[in-house]
């Protein structure tokens, strides 16, 4: 008769093996109900999320003319890919018209490629400076840091009205409109949101990696650039994502200051699918074609570099 | 101590480097700040002009009239812009703030008053008065609405637009109604005349049973009879005016009047009976309107008629699974109204090619252009003779589109009200009517509501 | 693996803006660098956000209609929104509106970003929460104004199906403001999640290994482990959305314009009206600066509160 002691796993194994045997089984219930609710309350929120989007696709699909005599179809009324000829151009006048589109002419590439470049531009500065400007604001000591970090914080409660009219002045005087600078400037140097965000979390790395990086003999610049900077990849990719699906949604101000065919970026190239006359009804599956190949790319994107938040390494920096 | 003094010192440095950069930004930022007035432009007479306008749906049509005068005038060129109907009027508003408006746009009856009065648009009576344009050859009333709060002329009507019905012919039939009963429908603000009596006719709840019949119940309603777009705010324009000026009333007395009558009985009887349809079932609850357009609720089946602009032809004859017919207005105690309105091109006062602006102007006021935007068959040209031709187009569609087009020539139509202060006016009464006609207030409520609006012009 | 920062109480060192013991050590070092490295941004926000707030802080004191001269009218333009029933409804209107939000959106982001950190860490999920914000708001409104529809929506199709009455989500007095809420959490959830999501990221996994070590539930780790080292980020995303929540304006202008009657005029739509289609400047820019300060006030409360300016793990 030999005596097996089963060996215990170390102490870092899964949390039941070191638990009172008579805990055991009600917490495993739990945990598993648990389980159950959290997936459930998951997938409940991916079906609300995703719901608009395959109405979206349905209205996409569908012709526009015959779109509201079956609104509660849940398929495509008149089954068609014309609304997304419409939106790359590939269409004539006349087939859009017959399908309830305007016929305008557009430059779907020309657009995105607009787009790109501005969204990539404006991206870029607001990382960049804001970074460096939140560094400032959470590590470097000097006078009236926090008062004036509080003044800046209060860009975000400008409100739009003040600085619309104004920006759009200083463009025509400084000879930008119609140009991509007149687009990216207001936004390149600065946004509020990008320096709050990346204090607080510059704010949350322990000091003792800055000190070690003093003790090495770093200056400020090299402590940032080298030490910092890599340590929150994290959150400056989560940024910069996020700024550039604003920056990519941007109607208004461009349509503002750049109308010129030329420089025209996608979302407002793509305002010709929303209703053009009084009391007219917008080109529905035009339009949500459009959105749809408008946010084609940003998935693309999103989904490239989701990967890299996962695999950062967190923000501790000591392992 | 020497690092307190120190400290202080680079405080002062750098305190000064950061001024310097604040004010090379202020200066930067200083320039066009204290410009105002409105620059009085240039009589230049070649280059580029820029014309701005809203329809889509034109832009083929104007395309080539700009080819046509660029062919006649070869030192002009014409560039043309075209904004959705949403953003247009912002974009027009920022370039006269920036002094950057186009040289000639498309400009509606409603706002040209408000820049006549700020003296952003230019006069054209001079410049008429040295042309050979003849105001007689555009539409009756047409040009008249082009006359600005001081007598002169703003614009040069382009098109001339009516009000109309628009029904399910099908719907129509299966209650029993021909297209001639259709078209001489009777109206009165106590009992609804013929017309009422049609509606309800047309009107099916859920259970089947027409609005005219017994066991009808309004709460429960699949098909509304009239249909219901929202509370038509101050002129009501496709909602009620043909209903309300057919009592003989107008809100104002003439164009760019003060005194308004929305106290008038006979204005509000006539809101009364329109919003008493809500509760007899035969018009969907105001509350039921924000969402989907008139012209998919009608594809959806859920209105038989619904009221509207000719401007909309073209784009409801496309609606697929509608027999689409369209008949006149109804007649009224003192007869048959529909309201007229016409678009006209403006010159802005800020344009330094006015005189090149105004050969553009004429070009599209002549019958080589209008003849042009006639077989375009989207809207009907201002000048009378083009008429047929737009007519011939539009009825291509399979709808008789006379029915728009008579009431000109029968002396039927008034014109659209001119106001100064529009935007304000529009706001009062459109609160008001929204609360009149979502039940939450009565018609005679609008007598308070007629002071505040009277209010605004003292 | 020694876990080197725990849930401690904030270090006074850490927080305090200069206490003397620490600016003696290479005082303008540090600040010249600092202006070197706030310099773009501070070039960014004088030219582009404090010059245009100075302004129209002048033109609040004024009667401006774009194209004459200002008219120098001292404090009557505060003086009549004192009396403007119009101003006084847009900001009970505009505070409903936030507090749906806000809440809403909230508690959503949350739940969604610790379910993301704890449930899976899928990619795919990841990106179909986010999904939303790629669509611009005004697509965004117009979509949800048509399936909202009282008539011809598929919700209410939905609904009237399982034998309801019909809801005019956007046309009855007392749904649209939570209605347009709704909407934006609809837009904004997965965007304020991620926000959240990165902060948690920042929680060290050892924490939680310790807390399970002790026998914790995961709701019990929630309250005592995430929750208080998420501060820092949940003070930045409620700044953010409040203030955002706030300036709502584009939902309302595409869908119902302020209405029905008065129920959905925002303050920002209200100034919007003032400005561009009354021509009052002056008196927009007025409403503008209240509203102006009462987000600044707001958000130096909020930042008060959520003793931002610490972090627990640092």
């Amino acid at each position: 008769m030999s005596v097996q002691t089963p060996v215990e796993p170390a102490a870092a194994g899964p949390t039941r093996a070191t638990a009172a045997p008579v805990q055991k089984a009600p917490k495993d219930r739990r945990a598993g109900i648990g389980r159950v609710v959290a997936w459930a309350t998951l997938v409940l929120i991916m079906l609300v999320t995703l719901f608009p989007f395959y109405w979206m696709l349905r209205t996409a699909l569908s012709n526009g003319t015959q779109l509201a005599t079956d609104p509660s179809s849940p398929l495509p009324v008149g089954f068609t890919f014309g609304a997304f000829e419409r939106v790359l151009g590939l269409s004539t006048t006349a087939e859009a018209q017959a399908q309830g589109g305007s016929g305008a002419a557009i430059d779907f590439w020309l657009y995105l490629l607009n787009s790109l470049l501005v969204a990539t531009l404006i991206t870029a500065g607001q990382v960049f400076f804001g970074a460096m400007a939140a560094y400032a604001f959470a590590r470097l000591r000097w006078p009236g840091r926090d008062a004036v970090f509080f003044v800046f914080l209060t860009a975000l409660m400008v409100p739009p009205i003040f600085t619309q009219l104004p920006n759009f002045l200083l463009m025509r005087d400084l000879g930008l409109l119609n140009t991509y600078a007149a687009i990216v400037l207001p936004f390149f140097f600065m946004t509020p949101f990008a320096v709050f965000f990346l204090r607080q979390f510059f704010l949350g790395i322990p000091r003792e990696v800055e000190e070690a990086a003093v003790l090495d003999g770093a200056g400020t610049v090299r402590r940032f650039f080298r030490v910092i900077a890599p340590m929150a990849s994290g959150p400056l990719i989560t940024l910069a994502i996020l700024q550039y699906i604003q920056a990519w949604n941007e109607y208004f101000w461009p349509l503002l200051v750049a109308s010129d065919r030329s420089v025209r970026v996608l979302t407002v190239g793509l305002g010709i699918f929303r209703s053009q006359t009084p009391q007219g009804t917008p080109d529905w599956a035009g339009l949500m074609a459009a959105t749809l190949m408008a946010a084609l790319p940003i998935v693309v994107l999103f989904a490239v570099f989701s990967r890299r938040i996962v695999d950062s390494i967190g923000f501790s920096g000591i392992k | 101590m020497t690092t307190h003094r120190s400290q202080h010192r680079s405080q002062h440095r750098s305190l000064r480097r950061g001024l310097a950069g604040a004010t090379a930004a202020l200066a930067l930022t200083l320039t066009g700040c204290a410009s105002y007035g409105v620059d009085p432009g240039a009589e230049g007479e070649t280059g580029t002009i820029t014309y701005w306008m809203w329809d889509s749906a034109q832009l083929p049509a104007y395309q080539q009239c700009a080819a046509d005068f660029e062919a006649a005038n070869p030192d002009v060129q014409v560039q043309i812009e075209q904004f959705g109907w949403d953003d247009y009027w912002n974009k027009v508003f920022t370039g006269f703030v920036a002094g950057s408006a186009p040289d000639v746009f498309v400009d509606h009856t409603s706002r040209f008053g408000e820049f006549a009065a700020r003296g952003l648009i230019e006069p054209l009576d001079d410049r008429l008065a040295a042309s050979d344009v003849d105001l007689d050859q555009y539409v009756p009333g047409s040009a008249e609405l082009w006359v600005g709060p001081d007598g002169q002329r703003y614009g040069l009507p382009k098109d001339f637009d009516t009000v109309g019905m628009f029904y399910d012919a099908t719907k129509a039939a299966d209650a029993g109604l021909t297209a001639e009963q259709m078209n001489e429908l009777t109206w009165n603000p106590t009992d609804g005349g013929t017309f009422e009596q049609a509606i309800a006719a047309m009107t099916v709840d859920t259970n089947g049973v027409r609005g005219n019949e017994p066991g009808f119940d309004p709460s429960s309603v699949a098909t509304y009879g009239l249909g219901l777009e929202n509370s038509g705010e101050a002129f009501g324009q496709t909602q009620w005016s043909f209903f309300t000026q057919s009592t003989g009333w107008s809100p104002v007395d003439e164009a760019w009047g003060t005194d308004f009558h929305y106290d008038d009985p006979r204005f509000q009887e006539s809101i009364a009976w329109w919003t008493g349809l809500v509760d007899k079932g035969y018009m969907p609850p105001l509350s039921y309107t924000q969402g989907g357009s008139l012209d998919q609720q009608l594809q959806a089946g859920k209105y038989a008629l619904i009221t509207n602009g000719s401007w909309n032809i073209a784009n409801y004859s496309k609606l697929d699974g509608v027999d689409l017919a369209v008949a006149r207005t109804p007649i009224g105690p003192e007869g048959r109204r529909t309201m007229t309105n016409s678009l006209g091109d403006s010159i802005s006062t800020t344009s330094q090619n006015k005189g090149a602006a105004w050969k553009w102007v004429q070009h599209l006021a002549s019958t080589d252009c209008q003849d042009v935007v006639a077989r375009g068959g989207v809207v009907f040209p201002a000048i009378a003779s083009t008429t047929p031709a737009a007519v011939e187009t539009l009825s291509a569609t399979g709808l008789d589109v006379t029915a728009f087009t008579d009431p000109i020539a029968d002396g039927e139509t008034f014109p659209y009200p001119e106001i100064l202060q529009a935007s304000e006016v529009q706001s009062i009464m459109g609160t008001a009517m929204d609360q009149v006609v979502g039940g939450d207030a009565d018609a005679s409520s609008l007598t308070a509501v007629n002071e505040r609006v009277d209010a605004v012009f003292d | 693996m020694p876990v080197t920062t725990t849930a401690s109480p904030p270090s006074a060192a850490s927080s305090a803006p200069s206490g003397p013991a620490r600016t003696e050590r290479k005082p303008s070092r540090d600040t010249a660098a600092a202006l070197g490295f706030i310099a773009p941004a501070l070039l960014g926000f004088v030219a582009f956000y404090f010059w245009p707030t100075l302004r129209g802080l002048w033109f609040s004191f004024q009667e401006y209609d774009f194209f004459d001269r200002p008219r120098f009218v001292g404090l009557d333009n505060y003086s009549r929104m004192l009396g403007d029933e119009t101003f006084w409804n847009a900001m009970q209107v505009t505070l409903q509106y936030v507090a749906i939000n806000i809440v809403v959106q909230t508690v959503l982001a949350v739940l969604i970003a610790v379910l993301l950190q704890r449930v899976t860490r899928s990619v795919f999920v990841r990106s179909v929460v986010v999904l939303p914000f790629l669509i611009s708001n005004v697509v965004v409104a117009l979509l949800f104004y048509w399936m909202l529809d009282a008539q011809i929506g598929i919700v209410n199709a939905a609904i009237t199906g399982l034998g309801l009455d019909a809801i005019p989500f956007f046309g009855e007095q007392d749904w649209v403001v939570p209605t347009i809420a709704l909407v934006n959490v609809w837009r904004h959830m997965g965007y304020t999640a991620l926000l959240v999501f990165a902060g948690l990221m920042t929680i060290p996994e050892g924490l939680y290994e310790a807390g399970r070590v002790d026998g914790a539930s995961e709701w019990r780790m929630f309250w005592s482990i995430t929750l208080p080292l998420l501060r820092p980020v949940l003070a930045l995303v409620l700044v953010i959305t409040v203030t955002g929540s706030f300036q709502v304006f584009d939902t309302v202008a595409v869908t119902t314009s302020g209405g029905p009657g008065d129920a959905s005029r925002v303050i920002q739509y209200y100034i919007f009206d003032l400005a561009f289609q009354r021509l009052e400047f002056g008196y927009a820019a007025a409403v503008s600066v209240v509203l102006f300060a009462i987000l600044a006030v707001v958000a130096f409360v909020q930042l008060r509160l959520t003793r931002a300016n610490e972090s627990d793990l640092a």
